[in-house]
């Protein structure tokens, strides 16, 4: 029998590209790999050339190329926002394998930087435009343009099947926002930051413009530049090291629909086979839980993932959020970087994620321009999850401070 | 008729049958000769069963709203239609199709109630593509 990769190997250091969110000058996307590289590998002590395997999301051989190295074990999965937290589960199972013991897991996407020198619709570099996808025969004739216009459809299904209102989701975009005026590098830190900056209440969430009914613009993620990358490296190599290591306790991932039309279950998502995974090889379920990150390209996004994961009743999902419990100080933390609501989000959220993880587990989340005070949490156990694609795709992973 | 100017569909070989029949009004689907049941998109090896046995047939054109939204924000031939519904359509016959759904009030979301019944109806944007969109049924 196979073991059981459990803790097999650890994330041990966690880093982001030195200018983030809406830069003053545009950003390429391999400055931002490349600048969150360079800081991880000063953060952990290792050497680019100590990296064995490379993983992102279709440009792991460039990334090599760039850091003119030869590994000889590499990804490219790009599923979209959850990419990243899969690349840490192959990671994973190629370090318990034997294979690799150091593996670089890195993201660099400006969002941004391309809207703004190129047009909306260019931040992506896929796309092909291939006519004779599903989508493209049965979907994008309809006026559909982008993220928000489909995922505004699972909000209204939740609504009318659960009775869910656009005052609970208010509460999931107003939480997010409190922990985003903890974390100095969030677009919406302060007004200072941006001029729609700092904390919001139900006044400004109604009266933001509809993006896609149900969806206020509030109810969306921002559209940034970041860079991040992680380290993930075995058991004796990350207890070797000047950074603390945050254990890998579970990892899954799952996949339920590519096109919309296939979503059977407009308020389900893969995220409860994935996680369910990841609880599984843990040996934990949601109760063992301290805090999660929880990716929030949207409000609803975020809502049925916390029902998915099992951390709340189906239906229910933005009951996490209300009374406080996710909030700064609350019993839940959730989404302590700000979010991709709130901090940014570059069009693939993963990494983000991923980052600020290392940062609570290993108690780093106010170092620098990390976080200031109120924004470290006590947790020594969280979900992190990603989504990708149409509400399509999952990686979740159940993490653990050494 | 003036130039349609949206995203036009370029019928592929496995779905032909289905621009053959939008081109006479009517909407074809594809069903499983094994297991009987409706797919769509179409697909040459039946999603339910994996049997490659698939036939088209003439469907009834009707089906519910399954859900919907309200685009204020689109690109292209649709930024002129802002706001305008968009709709999952559950099929009669089963499984979905998408559509701009015709015959709501895009102002009045609230209004528009899940599960409605709707029929499709066929707009040509050429000569050999026709288009499906569905109509809320008075």
């Amino acid at each position: 029998m196979p073991s059981n990769p459990s803790m097999a190997a650890a994330i041990v250091g966690a880093a982001e590209a030195n200018e983030i969110g809406y830069p003053e000058t545009p950003r390429t996307m391999m400055q931002l790999h490349i600048e969150a590289i360079r800081n991880v590998c000063d953060q952990t002590g290792i050497k680019p050339s100590q990296i064995e395997a490379v993983f992102s999301t279709g440009t792991a051989p460039q990334i090599a190329e760039y850091l003119g190295i030869h590994p000889k074990y590499f990804d490219t999965t790009a599923v979209g926002g959850c990419s990243f937290e899969m690349h840490v589960h192959h990671a994973l199972a190629a370090i318990n394998a034997g294979i690799v013991d150091i593996a670089l897991v890195t993201h660099g996407e400006n969002g941004w930087s391309a809207r703004a020198t190129r047009g909306r619709g260019t931040g992506r570099g896929a796309g092909g435009g291939d006519p004779w996808t599903p989508d493209a025969q049965f979907t994008q004739p309809y006026g559909i343009g982008g993220a928000p216009s489909n995922y505004s459809h699972a909000m209204t299904r939740h609504m009318h099947q659960y009775g869910s209102t656009p005052a609970d989701f208010a509460q999931i975009a107003i939480t997010t926002r409190q922990w985003a005026t903890l974390n100095p590098r969030a677009v919406m830190f302060s007004k200072e930051t941006n001029p729609a900056g700092g904390p919001i209440g139900m006044d400004e969430y109604n009266s933001s413009r509809w993006i896609s009914w149900p969806l206020h613009l509030l109810d969306c993620c921002l559209v940034t530049d970041h860079g991040g990358a992680v380290l993930v490296a075995s058991a004796e190599i990350a207890r070797s090291l000047k950074t603390k290591p945050v254990w890998i306790a579970g990892a899954g991932e799952s996949t339920s629909h590519s096109s919309m039309l296939e979503m059977g279950d407009f308020t389900a998502t893969s995220a409860k086979a994935s996680g369910e995974a990841a609880y599984q090889m843990a040996g934990m379920g949601p109760s063992d839980m301290e805090m999660a990150m929880i990716y929030d390209s949207f409000t609803i996004t975020a809502a049925i993932t916390a029902e998915m994961l099992g951390l709340t009743p189906r239906g229910e999902g933005p009951s996490l959020w209300a009374n406080g419990n996710a909030a700064p100080g609350g019993k839940f933390p959730v989404n302590t970087n700000g979010g991709g609501l709130s901090f940014n989000h570059s069009g693939m959220y993963g990494m983000q994620l991923l980052v600020e993880s290392y940062r609570q587990l290993s108690g780093t989340a106010e170092d620098g321009v990390n976080g200031i005070a109120g924004k470290q949490t006590n947790a020594k156990s969280l979900i992190v999850n990603g989504t990708g694609g149409s509400l399509s795709n999952t990686g979740t992973l159940v993490l653990v401070a050494d | 008729m003036a130039e349609y100017n949206k995203p036009i569909p370029q019928p592929e070989p496995v779905n032909q049958p289905f621009w053959d029949g939008a081109k006479e009004g009517k909407l074809m689907l594809p069903r499983c000769t094994v297991c009987n049941r409706v797919h769509f998109y179409p697909r040459i090896m039946c999603p339910h069963c994996h049997s490659m046995s698939i036939e088209w047939f003439e469907a009834s054109g009707e089906g519910y709203i399954h859900t919907y939204a309200v685009q204020h924000r689109a690109f292209g031939g649709w930024a002129d239609e802002v706001p305008f519904v968009t709709a999952f359509i559950d099929l009669k016959e089963g499984d979905r199709m998408f559509t701009v759904l015709r015959g709501v009030d895009a102002t009045k979301p609230e209004e528009i109630k899940i599960g409605t019944l709707v029929r499709v109806e066929f707009e040509p944007a050429t000569d050999e593509v026709h288009i499906p969109f569905w109509r809320v049924v008075a």
